[in-house]
C-alpha cells in the first residue's frame, strides 16, 4: 500500500475534488430525482388514488394500460404526430434563420436576441393564452382571412385543427436551435467555400455537400433535445385545449393524460405507470436515434487529417 | 484509494438521501407549523380565558369578486374572534380541485375547503372532518334546512356543510323573443315544446343564432329522475339508470341538433355554457339555457336583454328539480384545531351580516333567518332568482324528489361524459355507439371509484 506512486494519489486526489464539486448535483439528484423516481417505480405497481394508501397489484395498471385504455392510444398517438410534426420542422426553421443571420448582417447581435426571445416566452401560460386569442374564431388569423373573403373556423375549438396551432407554437420557439445552429455556422471553415466555388459548386451544392454535412454534429444534438422535449410538452396544451384534453382528446398529450389521471381523477397508481411507459419510449427512440448517427453524423476529427 | 473515495461519496450521499426521505415523512403529518409557531411565541399562562391564537386556512375557487365577498366575511369573522386568524386562499374553478388533491396528498391541505358536487369523492376516501361532535355547540344548524343537513350527511356522518342552496332551471332571453315576435314560454312544458320553440327561434333569428345550448350533460340527473331514475345509486354503488334511457336523452339532443336548434359543437367549445364570461346569452346568440339559478345575477350583469327563468320541461314525473345545495364547506380530516373549523362554518352560514355580505354569491343562504335578511333587500335580478325558486319549493311540495348525488369519480365522469356528447356533435360516431361506451364507462368509473 505504502508503494502508491505519486501520481496515483493525484488521480485519487483529483477524483476527491470531482466528487466535491458534483456533490450538488448528486444531492439534487438521489433526493429531488432518484427517490421520486423509485417512488413511482413502486406506485405504478399499485392501486394508489391519492388519498388513501396505495395497494399492491402488481403489473395490474400495465396490463390495463397496453390492452383496454383508448385514451392510452389515442393519446400516444397524438404525441407522436406531434412529435414528427414539430420537431423537423422547428429544425428547419431554425436552420433557415439561422443561415439569413449567418450571412454577415449588421446589427446580428438584435437580431439573435429578437429571434431567441420567443424560445423565452413561447413555453409559457401568457403566451398559449395569446395564441388561443389569436387563433380563436374571432382572433387575428380569422380577421385576416376575411380580408381575402376566407370564413376560417376556430382553429382552437374544431378537434381537426387544435393540434396545428399547437404544432406551430411550438415552431414558433426555435430560438435555442437557431442560437446553436448559427455557432455552428460560425465553425464552418470559410476556404471550404471559396476552394468549392472555384471548382464550380453553386450555392445549392455548396449547401448539401458542406454546411449540411458540417452541421449534422449540431443537428444531432438539436434532433436529440427536441425528441425528449416534445415528448414532454404539456403546457401549450394545457392551456389551448381546455386543460381537460378536450375538444374530443385532441389536445390529450400524454402527458396531460398523465396528470389528469394522476391529480384530477384520483388513479397516481395508473399515472406512475403511464410515466414509467414514456419513460420507456423516450429512452428507446432516443436510443436508436444514438446508433444511427454513425451513418449521418460527422465529426470533422474523424477526418483525422491534421 | 479510488475505490475508497467512490465509497465514502455514496455513503455521503445515501446518508443524504435517507435525511431527504425522512423529511418527506414528516410531510404526511398536518403541516401547520405557522399555527405551532404562534403557539410557541403566545403560550404565556394557558388560562382558559385567554385562548391560545391559532390559525385556519381556508380555500375555495371562483373569481374575484367572490374572494372579494368571502375576504371581508373573513375579516367579520376575525374581528369576532381575535385569537383566530384565517388564511384565505382561492384559485380559479378550472385548477382549485388538482390544487386540492395534491395538497391533500402531500398533507398541507387547508383546514377548510370548498367542495362542490364532487363531495362522495372525498368523504369515501375519508379526508373530511366529521362534524356531528360539534353540532349544537361550536357548530349551529337550528336554523338550517333539514334536506341540506340530509345532504351534507355521507355513510352516517356529517361532513359537508351546505354554504348556498340552488335550482337549476332555464334561462330564457326574453328580449330575443320579442325579437323573434315568439311568445315566452311558461311553466308545464314539455320537452317536445322545448324542442319545437328552439328550432323555431333558430331560424328565425337567423345565422348564428341558436335556440339553446346542448345540456345533455348538466341536465343528465333531471332527466332521468323526470323519468323515475338517478344518476347514481348511492345504497348498491351503481349506476342508477339503464342504457335506454341514456339513449333516449342523447338522441333528444342530437336529433335537435340536426334541426338546428342548438349551438354548433365548436361553438359550444370555445363558449361554453358554464363559463358565464364567454356565455352566449350575453351576445344574444343564445335564447334558451339550462343554468343553475345563482349564476342569473352573474349573467344578467353582463348583458343588457332581459332574462329570466322558468322550470324544466317536465316528464312523467315532473319537472325533476329540487334545492341542491351549489357548494358548501367541509373541514380537513387532519386539522389541528377542529374545533375553530366548526365555529368558522357555522359563523359562515349563520352570521346575518355575512350573509349580506355573500349575498347569492355561492346560491340562495341555507338557513331561514338568512333568507329573509337577503330578501329583504334583494335587487330586480334577484327578486326573479326567489320568484323561480319559491315555484321549485311549491313544486317539490306535491311532485318530491330525492336530493342525487353525483358519482364517485365525478371528474373523470364528466370529462368522460362531454367526450361522448363531442363524438356524437363532431360526428365521430353514431349516438348508439357514443351511448354504448357512455354506459360501460360510467360503471366502470363507479367500480373503480368505491373500493380503496
Amino acid at each position: 500500500m505504502k508503494i502508491k506512486s505519486a501520481r496515483n494519489s493525484l488521480a485519487s486526489d483529483h477524483n476527491r475534488t470531482a466528487y466535491l464539486f458534483l456533490t450538488p448535483w448528486l444531492i439534487g439528484f438521489f433526493c429531488l430525482t432518484l427517490g421520486p423516481m423509485m417512488a413511482s417505480l413502486y406506485f405504478s405497481l399499485t392501486k394508489y388514488n391519492l388519498l388513501n394508501s396505495p395497494s399492491w397489484i402488481g403489473l395490474g395498471n400495465y396490463v390495463k394500460i397496453l390492452s383496454d385504455d383508448e385514451t392510452f392510444r389515442n393519446s400516444l398517438f397524438l404525441t407522436f404526430k406531434y412529435v414528427l410534426f414539430s420537431v423537423p420542422l422547428k429544425l428547419i426553421f431554425a436552420l433557415i434563420v439561422a443561415m439569413i443571420l449567418n450571412k454577415g448582417l449588421r446589427g446580428l447581435g438584435i437580431y439573435r436576441t429578437v429571434y431567441y426571445l420567443p424560445s423565452l416566452l413561447g413555453g409559457s401560460i401568457a403566451i398559449a393564452i395569446v395564441w388561443r386569442q389569436i387563433f380563436a374564431g374571432d382572433g387575428v388569423v380569422n380577421d385576416f382571412l376575411g380580408w381575402f373573403g376566407i370564413k376560417g373556423p376556430s382553429w382552437i375549438s374544431h378537434p381537426d385543427y387544435v393540434i396545428y396551432t399547437i404544432i406551430m407554437l411550438t415552431i414558433w420557439q426555435f430560438g435555442s436551435a437557431m442560437v446553436i445552429f448559427l455557432a455552428g455556422l460560425k465553425q464552418v471553415p470559410t476556404e471550404l467555400y471559396e476552394a468549392s466555388s472555384i471548382d464550380g459548386a453553386g450555392k445549392g451544392r455548396q449547401f448539401f455537400n458542406i454546411t449540411l454535412p458540417l452541421l449534422t454534429p449540431v443537428i444531432f444534438f438539436n434532433l436529440v433535445m427536441g425528441i425528449i422535449n416534445s415528448f414532454q410538452a404539456f403546457t401549450p396544451a394545457f392551456v389551448i385545449g381546455d386543460g381537460r384534453g378536450g375538444p374530443l382528446d385532441a389536445t390529450m398529450f400524454y402527458t396531460l393524460y398523465l396528470y389528469l389521471k394522476g391529480f384530477s381523477f384520483f388513479d397516481m397508481g395508473y399515472a406512475s405507470a403511464l410515466a414509467w411507459i414514456m419513460l420507456l419510449i423516450i429512452g428507446f427512440l432516443t436510443a436508436i436515434v444514438f446508433t444511427t448517427q454513425k451513418y449521418w453524423v460527422f465529426y470533422s476529427d474523424d477526418q483525422g487529417g491534421k | 484509494m479510488k475505490k475508497w473515495s467512490l465509497l465514502v461519496s455514496i455513503i455521503v450521499t445515501i446518508c443524504l438521501v435517507t435525511a431527504c426521505s425522512s423529511n418527506g415523512g414528516n410531510t404526511n403529518t398536518p403541516a401547520a407549523s405557522p399555527a405551532n409557531n404562534n403557539t410557541a411565541t403566545n403560550s404565556g399562562d394557558n388560562s382558559s380565558d385567554t385562548p391560545e391564537e391559532i390559525e385556519l386556512r381556508i380555500m375555495w375557487w371562483g373569481d374575484q369578486e367572490r374572494a372579494d365577498k368571502t375576504n371581508q366575511v373573513i375579516e367579520l369573522f376575525e374581528a369576532k374572534y381575535p385569537h383566530i386568524d384565517v388564511v384565505g386562499e382561492f384559485a380559479p374553478s378550472s385548477g382549485y380541485f388538482d390544487k386540492l388533491n395534491t395538497q391533500l396528498a402531500s398533507g398541507t391541505a387547508p383546514d377548510i375547503f370548498f367542495l362542490g358536487g364532487n363531495v362522495i369523492d372525498y368523504a369515501l376516501k375519508e379526508v373530511l372532518l366529521p362534524l356531528d361532535g360539534y353540532v349544537g355547540n361550536a357548530l349551529d344548524l337550528s336554523d338550517m334546512d333539514a334536506a341540506m343537513i340530509q345532504y351534507g350527511t355521507v355513510n352516517g356522518q356529517l361532513l359537508h356543510i351546505s354554504a348556498g342552496a340552488n335550482a337549476r332551471g332555464i334561462v330564457i332571453n326574453k328580449t330575443m323573443f320579442e325579437k323573434a315576435g315568439m311568445p315566452v314560454p311558461q311553466d308545464g312544458w314539455s320537452w317536445d315544446d322545448y324542442a319545437a320553440i328552439a328550432t323555431e327561434i333558430s331560424e328565425k333569428l337567423g345565422d348564428g343564432v341558436f335556440g339553446s345550448y346542448d345540456f345533455t350533460y348538466d341536465g343528465l340527473d333531471i332527466y332521468f329522475k323526470q323519468h323515475g331514475q338517478q344518476l347514481y345509486n348511492m345504497d348498491e354503488q351503481k349506476v342508477g339508470f339503464d342504457e335506454a334511457m341514456a339513449l333516449q336523452w342523447f338522441s333528444y339532443w342530437a336529433d335537435l341538433a340536426a334541426k338546428g336548434g342548438v349551438v354548433t359543437p365548436e361553438l359550444a367549445v370555445s363558449n361554453p355554457n358554464e363559463d358565464i364570461a364567454k356565455n352566449l346569452m350575453v351576445t344574444s346568440q343564445v335564447a334558451m339555457t339550462l343554468l343553475p339559478s345563482n349564476q342569473l345575477t352573474s349573467l344578467q350583469s353582463l348583458t343588457t336583454d332581459e332574462l329570466t327563468m322558468v322550470q324544466l320541461p317536465r316528464g312523467p314525473k315532473g319537472t325533476g328539480v329540487v334545492f341542491e345545495s351549489s357548494q358548501g364547506l367541509s373541514g380537513y380530516a387532519k386539522t389541528e384545531h377542529p374545533e375553530e373549523v366548526a365555529q368558522f362554518i357555522s359563523f359562515f352560514i349563520n352570521d346575518s351580516e355575512a350573509a349580506s355580505i355573500l349575498g347569492n354569491n355561492r346560491g340562495v343562504p341555507v338557513t331561514a333567518a338568512n333568507r329573509d335578511v337577503l330578501q329583504a333587500q334583494a335587487s330586480d335580478v334577484e327578486k326573479i332568482i326567489y320568484d323561480y325558486t319559491s315555484r321549485v319549493s311549491e313544486a317539490t311540495k306535491t311532485e318530491p324528489f330525492n336530493i342525487s348525488y353525483n358519482l364517485p369519480g365525478n371528474a373523470e365522469f364528466e370529462k368522460m361524459t362531454k367526450t361522448a356528447i363531442q363524438e356524437i356533435g363532431f360526428g365521430r360516431k353514431s349516438v348508439e355507439e357514443a351511448v354504448a361506451s357512455f354506459y360501460k364507462d360510467a360503471q366502470e368509473i363507479i367500480a373503480n371509484n368505491v373500493t380503496q
